[in-house]
């Protein structure tokens, strides 16, 4: 077995980029699933029973579904739907949202549910408003609570980027596998693909520990 | 836009092998990851130190590293290591195994952890082993207490095996691409096996949560 390593630095401005768009992945998914998981737990609480009906539908489906099924599925689903094509880039994203805005919904559902409902009802009784019962009484506590869980989903979501390869977006995943199978140095791209996940991953692992040790709610 | 579900039903016998392998991966997994994980998480809270760096270090890596990444490196570069090839079932195996065990590992810890002390000083003042304050007071308690989070690792351990289709076991993911190469009616076959997935993952979350309401009085103290 011969192993040859130069292969990893010749390709290193194309997984320098790779990595680029793991991470602007990541980024924007982040950016549209935090607000869309507050509207999706907002329309749950809602009194209209359709609007509530199908933000739960919503949440359960995108969230019991492995990811892989639902970026195969977007890519070929999406453009009949919606009649444009989309870009690969633009149809993982809408695959890893869909995704991500189900798990927050959840995050956020729970983070409020776990403030005491006699709390509210104290903020009433002194002639508070709903808005700002809301926003001076809840929001305050279960921001605590919220903040650790979304570091995690963070670190997930960063993670199953590497997913949205098979539809040939060109993130790590994609740019090391085909480099891989244009050099044929199959365990050095493999080993260096592996090495810069976790190089990027590690620090992200051990930052989420520290916002859960020092944020995180303890009963 | 019209629809055409004929394939699903011609070709139902070779989806429903790959349901089977679907659940026998997704069983095996399981299984191999809590006792994995058992042993890793075990040893990382009362091994010596000289065990406890590696197996933090092991736990940390796998949070670091995607699945798919490990999938495919076991895949690929394990017969290059060793000169031998496997079948791929084999490499889906070992690399969601090494993945799932490090989850175990840490709800373990977070579970075991999350007893109080002085319980532990009280089974020692009694005259307790070390083995029986585990075995006798700390576990019975702690597994209850994790069951919501092992919960959510069963569910996530059969969404993982969805991946192993990129290695061509030919699980439930894998036969769906194959079907919808072959039909070219990738539309119907993927909305088809949503609704299969979604009817296997959802009732195991839905019965360990109804499981743990039933039981959750046995882990408070």
């Amino acid at each position: 077995m011969k192993l040859d390593w130069s292969i990893v630095w010749q390709s290193r401005w194309l997984l320098f980029d790779g990595a680029l768009v793991t991470i602007a992945l990541t980024a924007l998914t982040m950016i549209i699933a935090v607000p869309g998981g507050i509207v999706l737990a907002l329309m749950r609480g809602s009194r209209f029973r359709a609007v509530a009906l199908f933000a739960t539908g919503f949440v359960e489906l995108f969230r019991n579904l492995p990811l892989l099924l639902l970026v195969y599925w977007a890519f070929y689903v999406l453009p009949v739907l919606t009649d444009v094509s989309l870009s690969p880039f633009t149809t993982g994203l809408t695959a890893l949202c869909l995704n991500v805005s189900a798990y927050n919904s959840e995050t956020f559902r729970s983070g409020i549910n776990s403030i005491r409902k006699g709390q509210t009802e104290a903020g009433l009784a002194i002639g508070m408003s709903r808005v700002q019962v809301f926003r001076q009484i809840v929001l305050p506590q279960a921001w605590r609570r919220v903040l650790p869980i979304l570091a995690s989903t963070w670190v997930s979501l960063f993670k199953d980027t590497s997913l949205v390869s098979v539809i040939a977006v060109g993130e790590l995943a994609h740019t090391a596998m085909q480099i891989r199978s244009q050099s044929f140095r199959v365990l050095e791209m493999l080993t260096a693909m592996g090495a810069i996940y976790w190089l990027m991953g590690y620090p992200q692992a051990k930052l989420t520990d520290w916002i859960h040790r020092r944020y995180g709610v303890r009963e | 836009m019209d629809f055409d579900f004929s394939p699903l039903i011609d070709s139902w016998r070779f989806l429903a092998s790959g349901l089977g392998m679907t659940l026998l991966l997704s069983v095996t997994a399981v299984l191999c990851s809590f006792a994995l994980g058992l042993a890793v998480g075990l040893g990382r809270l009362y091994g010596p130190v000289w065990l406890r760096v590696p197996l933090v270090f092991y736990i940390d890596s796998m949070r670091a590293i995607p699945v798919f990444v490990v999938l495919v490196w076991i895949y690929f570069s394990v017969p290059i290591l060793t000169g031998r090839s496997f079948a791929p079932f084999w490499a889906a195996l070992a690399g969601i195994t090494l993945h799932v065990a490090a989850y175990v590992a840490e709800v373990i810890r977070a579970g075991i952890s999350s007893i109080r002390k002085g319980q532990v000083q009280a089974g020692l003042a009694l005259g307790m082993s070390r083995t029986q304050i585990i075995r006798d007071i700390l576990l019975p308690q702690a597994v209850v207490r994790m069951l919501p989070a092992f919960g959510s690792i069963i569910s996530v351990t059969i969404k993982d095996t969805a991946i192993a289709a990129v290695i061509a076991v030919p699980e439930l993911m894998r036969q769906a691409e194959t079907l919808a190469g072959e039909t070219y009616r990738p539309i119907e076959i993927f909305s088809t096996i949503m609704v299969v997935y979604f009817l296997v993952i959802f009732p195991v979350t839905r019965l360990i949560d109804w499981f743990y309401g039933r039981v959750a009085h046995l882990g408070r103290s």
